[in-house]
């Protein structure tokens, strides 16, 4: 059973080899004399005004919250296709009552604006 | 072969180790909500296990509802860590200790 | 020691080393991505247990979603790490490493090899090729645990509510265009022409 996902693991193996040997030849082989200048941010001839890392608007953050909680639903309709033959009418009821109760919030969603992005 | 006493060990020691996340990392919310998280995949890995070797699936079930609870608790508290965060411009516990809004 | 030992201790040694990692960062964006490590490696052992659909659901539920929304948060909030008082971590090491030792100490010895060995639970058969976890979770998970299921479904609602509830705000003062108004606007909500009498004559001075 669990043979069958031996390419994964070699995919896995061979992906992170490359990776890592991607940056460890670039670090060995690199030319790496830093000196003070060098290591300091640039920003345009003078010097920087405040921290490289920017705020994000909460906006972002309520796309990806709609975002995870869909996903999640996706998840939930993986091993419905999977047995739908076998459960049948029962099963597409529970799905439709499951899939209604979401609509709900996705229109709460769209009419309270949180899709916008004025 | 890999006994069930394997995977509740391993899960043990995720949970002890998410439980003294909690006591070190008391300055900080966003740490104390991820070591939530840490804790829940231990007890996932526990039902896990017990459902692989009782040979029932009923416990994978049972972590996939978990797994649901958690993305909405995961969302839930970190939209409240955000409104904390704009209103008291700091997310340690130890500030939070003010009843009043 | 047989490959499958190799790779669940491999797996069990990464989880428990992101998990160490991710509690002693003072850099929230390190911890959250340890915890992306230790649930990578968390996949891999489910895995190796035959819960495949889980494993999968792990890595696009929580690394793909539940991971983002912390990186965001992380850089949402623009914690000062440096202005972080690293005092109260010394403070409660001691007792922090105490009380996980005792737990550990105290749960191994419950579910230690003399109550979970395999001499108690025998390591099961394999799984034949044609078998499909997700079938079996499904089959279950629609019929006999239905109520759950609409319940989950309630609990996704609650979670947009409440995140749409505390995170969003309307900015009155926000200058923004409506390109539908744009495109739908007509010649007269823009134009208008007046009908009036021409002057007769100028005079002259």
């Amino acid at each position: 059973m669990l043979e069958g996902y031996l390419p994964i693991l070699v995919f896995l193996g061979v992906g992170t080899f490359i990776g890592a040997a991607a940056i460890a030849i670039g670090f060995i082989l690199g030319p790496h004399r830093p000196d003070s200048e060098k290591l300091s941010p640039y920003e345009c001839g003078f010097e920087a005004f405040e921290d490289t890392r920017m705020k994000f608007d909460v906006r972002y953050y309520l796309v990806a919250i709609l975002f995870i909680i869909f996903d999640l639903e996706i998840a939930f309709l993986f091993p419905w296709a999977v047995v739908l033959a076998e459960i049948g009418i029962v099963g597409l009821m529970a799905m439709a009552v499951f899939l209604g109760i979401l609509v709900v919030g996705f229109i709460y969603e769209w009419k309270k604006g949180a899709l916008e992005w004025e | 072969m890999i006994a069930l006493s394997d995977y509740l060990i391993l899960g043990a020691i995720l949970f002890c180790i998410s439980v003294a996340g909690i006591f070190l990392n008391r300055r900080n919310v966003l740490i104390l909500l991820m070591c939530i998280e840490l804790m829940l995949l231990a007890v996932n890995m526990n039902f896990i296990a017990f459902s692989h070797f009782l040979g029932n699936a009923t416990g994978q079930v049972f972590v996939f509802f978990v797994l649901t609870v958690a993305a909405a608790e995961a969302a839930i508290g970190l939209a409240i860590l955000v409104v904390l965060f704009r209103n008291r411009r700091t997310i340690d516990v130890a500030e939070l200790d003010t009843l009043k809004g | 020691m047989t490959f499958e030992k190799f790779l669940f201790y491999f797996f069990a040694a990464m989880v428990i080393f992101a998990g160490l990692m991710l509690i002693t960062r003072r850099n929230p964006v390190y911890s959250a991505l340890f915890l992306v490590l230790a649930f990578f490696n968390a996949a891999g052992l489910w895995m190796l247990m035959e819960a495949e659909f889980l494993a999968i659901t792990l890595v696009l539920v929580y690394v793909g979603a539940v991971m983002v929304l912390f990186l965001f948060v992380v850089m949402m909030l623009d914690i000062n790490v440096a202005e972080m008082k690293p005092g109260c971590f010394i403070t409660y090491l001691p007792v922090g490493i105490l009380i996980a030792l005792t737990m550990v100490v105290e749960m191994v010895m419950v579910v230690g090899p003399n109550h979970f060995g395999l001499d108690i639970y025998a390591s099961p058969v394999p799984h034949a090729p044609g078998y499909s976890n997700t079938g079996e979770l499904g089959s279950m998970l629609y019929t006999i645990y239905m109520y759950p299921f609409e319940i989950a479904a309630v609990i996704l609602l609650v979670a947009i509510v409440a995140a749409i509830g505390l995170t969003l705000r309307r900015r009155p003062d926000t200058k923004s265009q409506n390109p539908s108004k744009q495109v739908l606007v007509k010649r007269d909500d823009r134009l208008r022409v007046v009908k009036m009498p021409s002057e007769s004559k100028m005079e002259l001075k």
